[in-house]
């Protein structure tokens, strides 16, 4: 809490304190759990607000509240209370990894190749051309360029996920928005791992770090995914499908999973979504196939929005890095836009060109990216990777209601009327 | 607005075609998904089979074959039907499914498809045209005269209840078992214009019934009728509307081949028709037939008595033998009695709801079961 605003209550306190010995001191932290109740209130509250009155998606809210009363503007949410919530946002981010990861339908692309073709030409466009902007135009090192595209390059499953949620989408144009989402999370987080060595490589003489990290990262993710998987997949058999007590075992295995992930150091969003890919591969009896998320399970993600907007370095904007953003905005939304018109497919063009809109936001996942490459060499990291959290923080305004839009054009969302006479 | 009833177009007798209602399943928990008008739109397909076409909610489609002489030429309609929209289904990730009814989907959830008609019909019927998201086979039998098509409607009603029980295939509404074998037509029953055609001597007399219908404002098109058995005076046949859509294509043939047979045999014997007496127990027999399959206890009205429906259609298929024989559809008929000794759809969704412990894995068997061949299951 900023000091200006507790001064008084503080001085009260202490007064209090000198006559009633029971009292505790004066709290300089706010509880956890109230931190918390406070951020599921609050980006509740400004997201359904602008749900209401301007039909803008929640995401948007719960990102202007941690925004709003992050670190960068009001200060309401310290860095300390940041790193309080880090815990459920790493949940919520989880849980959200982990259901893209079980939507990864690689069957389908086998059946279909002019899906292949797509969302490859998506994958390898949209880290071409981000990288040869970031590059040549920003004049990024080639390393910082790398690091730049694989944290742009994809979409942003949790976006996506609640996107689709909110708006009750189903058919044809959303499957492929999910399916897009999850590959190209997929091939990102490929990128992010050997641009993890290559940083170091980079930055370092320490040879030994640039080729054991990335194996610490891609080994431990798959192996803490790959037990968690087992294990719900092992106590899941024994129960009821699509039974409560199979949701207790799935969201328990996720958290510990999450757990294990933070312990090791290895990044959450790469494990879950790797524990969701094992998942719906292994799950051949599918035991869990049918189990759901519980529908609180978004509460957890009004939180995690709330985090990243407040994670946001909106302090270190300058009008300069804004416009290099805009430019890789650009530069990825042509990629991606190009990559869908471009290479055919079993959909109209026009349905094709509204995938491309549905895949464009950026969010959590390329925020937190971001920060594990900047982290390993904090000094040149921040300032390296100020134009992907400046895309990020731009695309999480306009990438939710790009992903909206592309849901209501396509005639997809439970409540839209039909332009020929349909009715929702 | 009132379309006039116009002429009964002449089809060569006993000629057939065979339209079947199907389910769009999503293939990632089989629940019912929104996928018609984007499955239809990327069809590519010239029509050598018959139609494949929207209808009334997006998560159902209509086949429909082309008129045949043979229950053979029906059969290998379906099954290039079948193969078309299994390649197309595959490309867009859709399972398709036969079975009266799915067996858990949320009706709510349901959307009205693009188009005039269907909008017209969810403003007339409001919920109840979501609630219609159910999926029946229709069998047309062509009629030389537009008399024969009315007395075949007459002298078909009686066998509606043999086709309930054989094609039985909606045991499950709203993930719950509702202990009927066809659940599927308490959803056609709601529609007022449901039913059975009422005691009609000829052409005339239909059409005059029909124009009163007109004048009294309650039916505007030969479309408003939802009757079990119906003429359709656009083709040239009588239609029977009370089978649910089985679970394979082949049972879909066999209650074709059970259509022609059965109206071979009532024009070339023409039995006297009870109209009057049957119109008192139709509705009972029809209950009992979609509640019990068949175990039904069928009413007689002339000899004043019930009988178990099970033995009643093991008769009449003997009774049929030589007319299928002579239709050159035998083998196709025989099929029907595996039916009536192993209570037939129904009866195998509930053997492997128990076996899988939930619906969704029985779904996905079923649609494996259409889009596969027969000898599979």
């Amino acid at each position: 809490m900023p000091d200006s605003l507790a001064g008084l209550p503080r001085a009260a306190w202490n007064w209090l304190l000198d006559r009633l010995f029971f009292l505790p001191p004066f709290p300089e932290q706010i509880d956890s759990l109230a931190l918390f109740s406070m951020l599921l209130v609050v980006g509740l509250l400004i997201g359904e607000w602008l749900h209401a009155r301007a039909g803008w998606p929640k995401v948007i809210g719960y990102v202007l509240a941690g925004t709003i009363f992050g670190p960068s503007l009001l200060g309401w949410i310290s860095i300390e209370g940041l790193a309080q919530a880090r815990p459920v946002a790493d949940a919520a981010l989880g849980l959200l990894m982990m259901e893209v990861g079980r939507r990864l339908d690689l069957g389908w692309l086998l059946r279909n190749r002019e899906l292949l073709r797509s969302t490859l030409a998506d994958i390898n466009l949209s880290f071409l051309l981000i990288f040869l902007f970031a590059f040549y135009v920003v004049g990024l090192s080639p390393a910082w360029s790398a690091a730049t595209a694989a944290v742009t390059m994809a979409s942003a499953p949790a976006v996506v996920l609640l996107a689709i949620e909110e708006s009750k989408a189903q058919g044809q144009v959303t499957e492929r928005i999910i399916l897009h989402t999850a590959i190209a999370a997929a091939a990102s987080f490929v990128a992010f791992t050997i641009v993890l060595g290559i940083v170091h490589a980079e930055n370092s003489e320490n040879w030994l770090n640039a080729i054991v990290h990335p194996l610490w990262v891609a080994g431990g993710s798959l192996l803490v995914a790959a037990l968690a998987a087992s294990l719900a997949l092992a106590i899941a058999r024994l129960l009821p499908k699509a039974s409560l007590a199979q949701v207790f075992v799935l969201v328990a295995s996720a958290l510990l999973a999450v757990g294990i992930a933070r312990m090791l150091a290895v990044p959450v969003f790469l494990t879950l979504f790797l524990m969701g890919v094992v998942l719906a591969v292994r799950d051949t009896r599918q035991a869990l196939r049918y189990t759901a998320l519980p529908e609180g399970h978004w509460l957890l993600a009004i939180i995690l929005f709330v985090v990243v907007g407040a994670s946001l370095p909106w302090a270190a904007f300058t009008w300069m890095t804004g416009l290099q953003a805009l430019g890789l905005l650009a530069v990825r939304a042509t990629a991606k836009l190009a990559a869908l018109a471009l290479t055919g497919g079993s959909l109209p063009r026009n349905k094709r060109l509204l995938v491309g809109l549905g895949i464009q936001p950026l969010s959590a996942t390329a925020v937190f990216m971001a920060y594990e490459l900047a982290q390993l060499y904090p000094e040149i990291g921040l300032s390296a990777l100020a134009l992907p959290l400046f895309a990020a923080a731009i695309m999480e305004l306009a990438g939710p209601a790009l992903c909206r839009l592309a849901l209501r054009r396509s005639g997809e969302c439970a409540s839209d009327t039909q332009r020929n006479g349909g009715i929702a | 607005m009132s379309k006039p009833l116009g002429d009964f177009t002449h089809s060569a007798a006993l000629s057939l075609g065979v339209e079947l209602e199907l389910q769009l399943v999503s293939r990632r928990d089989f629940d019912l998904t929104r996928a018609a008008t984007d499955l239809l739109g990327g069809l590519d397909y010239d029509g050598r089979f018959g139609e494949i076409k929207l209808e009334i909610t997006e998560s159902m489609i209509e086949v429909s074959t082309q008129p045949q002489a043979t229950v053979n030429g029906i059969a290998s309609d379906l099954a290039g039907l079948r193969d078309t929209l299994r390649t197309h289904a595959e490309r867009n990730n859709i399972g398709i499914c036969g079975g009266g009814t799915h067996a858990f989907h949320h009706w709510p959830e349901r959307r009205i498809c693009p188009g005039e008609r269907f909008d017209e019909l969810y403003q007339r019927y409001g919920y109840l045209a979501k609630q219609f998201t159910v999926f029946g086979q229709h069998i047309h039998v062509g009629c030389e005269s537009a008399d024969d098509a009315i007395w075949l409607t007459q002298a078909l009603g009686v066998y509606v209840p043999a086709f309930i029980a054989l094609s039985a295939s909606s045991p499950y509404v709203d993930g719950v078992d509702t202990l009927f074998q066809s659940a599927r037509l308490n959803a056609v029953s709601a529609f007022p214009l449901s039913g059975q055609c009422p005691p009609l001597d000829d052409w005339a007399a239909f059409v005059r019934h029909f124009e009163f219908l007109q004048a009294c404002g309650i039916a505007s098109s030969i479309k408003d009728l939802y009757w079990d058995v119906r003429p359709k005076p656009e083709f040239g046949t009588v239609e029977i509307r009370v089978c649910d859509t089985p679970l394979a294509i082949e049972q879909a043939a066999s209650l074709a081949a059970l259509a022609q047979s059965l109206t071979r045999w009532l024009l070339r014997t023409r039995p006297e028709l009870q109209t009057a007496s049957q119109a008192h127990v139709a509705r009972y027999n029809k209950f009992q037939a979609c509640r019990y399959g068949m175990a039904a206890q069928i009413s007689d009205p002339v000899a004043r008595c019930c009988r178990p429906l099970g033995v009643s259609i093991g008769e009449l298929l003997e009774t049929l033998t030589e007319d299928a024989r002579a239709l050159d559809c035998e083998h196709w008929l025989k099929a029907l009695h595996t039916i009536v000794a192993t209570g037939g759809d129904a009866s195998w969704l509930r053997q492997r709801q128990e076996y899988f412990g939930n619906l969704n894995d029985v779904v996905c068997e079923a649609s494996g079961r259409l889009l596969s061949t027969p000898d599979k299951y």
